[in-house]
């Protein structure tokens, strides 16, 4: 009864997970070129919302339809995306390796590791040693978001359906590839503004203290890249000022020769007729 | 003459001082600023030192009867990374008539050295050129907050007619090579 409950609210939230990727998805997709079969094949699986409110109130069991359309969905989507291989290729095949060697027990308690692990803040270079695989993969994906979001969406995955123990791996697995994805086109966009939505779609999911640390790392790294911009921006700026200086200076000395020369020839034309004064005068027979 | 103007104003657009400062204009007026006849260019640095007294603002264009307005402000207070308090205005001189210098026009704000604490700061000199002679501005409450497209409007001075502007950071910090 209880565990059923939980189901029920995995289900919900990850319904709800799945309809805020899928939307960012598909605004971000208008803009970059490279997810647009993605927006192509998720908006062909229409009943979904664009707006998250609306999605939290639809019932069950039109959540199971999204969550099925969603399934499909995102397999189709990862296999169209794979010729793409820089972002996709390597989360992909991290997925298959869970897949096929673990069962689903192990993967569960790799989430959990995993979910020990976070709160650390510096866990990207502490805990890659101990646990091997599955750190390197939370280092993967945690990149510039809090990485409980990811967390929740696998565990809802894992748990929601053990009748079907493909689907919800591989569609757990698209998920943080989606998210992969997502952070992906962010890091791209470095105006503030952009970057605030994501961040509350981080806080919608994340639940516990690694947030406050995560959004630190988010806004030093932002402000990195825009000191970043900055100093290139200057150096650009000098640059930029020393070639016109040059040009200017090459303009100048062109003209100063050309002035030099004109005075030569006059000087040149001058001459000869003071020498041939000179010569008259001098000559006293 | 006008791509000599527009090739000039591109170190202001790389240096971002046309868009966080000024709008797109073209210079038509040449002006000379310089610290101890070192003279000032665009994005070139400057230690805080070294322009501590007010600089020489040579204004080679118009005549006599024509007059400047010289602004000079911060627009990277406290730092550049989060501007809160921009800009802040370092100098204003009005009535300069053309040809001549700065030290012929009125100090309306007194000239305040550049302090940077946090990170490189741009300084900038905008020249602009007054309708007519006249303009008494009223006291300006804080050196914070200034707005130099603000400030154009209210006084009708139009688009800037010449601008150049330097960095400067802490004379006590790291720099590179």
């Amino acid at each position: 009864m209880l565990s059923s409950a939980k189901h029920q609210r995995n289900h919900r939230l990850s319904a709800t997970n799945k309809n805020q990727t899928l939307t960012k998805v598909s605004s971000i997709s208008s803009s970059s070129p490279s997810s647009s079969s993605s927006s192509s094949s998720t908006s062909s699986s229409s009943p979904l919302p664009s707006q998250d409110s609306q999605a939290q109130k639809r019932s069950l069991v039109t959540m199971e339809e999204v969550w099925n359309d969603i399934n499909l969905a995102s397999i189709h989507h990862l296999n169209r995306h794979s010729p793409h291989p820089q972002h996709n290729h390597e989360p992909r095949f991290r997925g298959q390796n869970h897949h096929n060697q673990n069962p689903n027990s192990i993967f569960q308690d790799f989430l959990k590791g995993s979910l020990n692990q976070e709160p650390a803040p510096t866990s990207q270079t502490t805990g890659s040693a101990p646990n091997g695989d599955s750190t390197t993969v939370t280092v993967l994906y945690s990149s510039p978001f809090p990485p409980p979001a990811t967390v929740l969406s696998l565990n809802s995955g894992a748990g929601f359906e053990f009748l079907d123990n493909q689907d919800p791996l591989v569609t757990s697995n698209s998920n943080l590839h989606t998210h992969h994805h997502l952070s992906n086109a962010h890091a791209f966009n470095t105006s503030f503004e952009a970057l605030v939505p994501s961040s509350s779609f981080g806080k919608k999911r994340g639940q516990d203290s690694n947030e406050g640390s995560g959004n630190r790392r988010h806004k030093r790294m932002i402000k990195n890249r825009e000191s970043a911009a900055r100093s290139r921006a200057r150096k650009q700026a000098y640059t930029n000022e020393l070639e016109l200086e040059v040009a200017h200076l090459q303009a100048e000395n062109a003209r100063l020769k050309r002035q030099q020369d004109q005075l030569k020839m006059a000087a040149a034309i001058q001459q000869p007729k003071k020498n041939t004064l000179q010569r008259s005068s001098t000559a006293p027979f | 003459m006008e791509n000599m103007g527009t090739r000039v104003i591109e170190p202001l657009i790389m240096g971002r001082v046309v868009g966080d400062v000024l709008d797109f204009f073209t210079p038509t007026t040449k002006m000379n600023v310089s610290y101890n006849k070192k003279q000032v260019s665009n994005g070139h640095e400057l230690f805080p030192s070294s322009v501590s007294s007010k600089p020489r603002v040579e204004i080679h264009g118009g005549d006599l009867r024509s007059f400047f307005t010289l602004v000079m402000i911060d627009p990277d207070v406290p730092g550049p990374s989060d501007p809160f308090l921009k800009e802040h205005l370092h100098w204003i001189v009005t009535n300069i008539p053309g040809t001549t210098d700065a030290t012929f026009g009125k100090e309306v704000v007194s000239y305040e050295l550049p302090r940077p604490s946090i990170g490189i700061h741009r300084f900038v000199f905008v020249l602009f050129r007054q309708k007519q002679r006249r303009v008494i501005f009223p006291n300006i409450p804080s050196r914070d907050h200034f707005n130099t497209r603000k400030f154009a409007v209210e006084y009708d001075l139009g688009l800037p007619v010449a601008a150049v502007f330097f960095n400067a950071q802490r004379e006590t910090a790291a720099r590179k090579r």
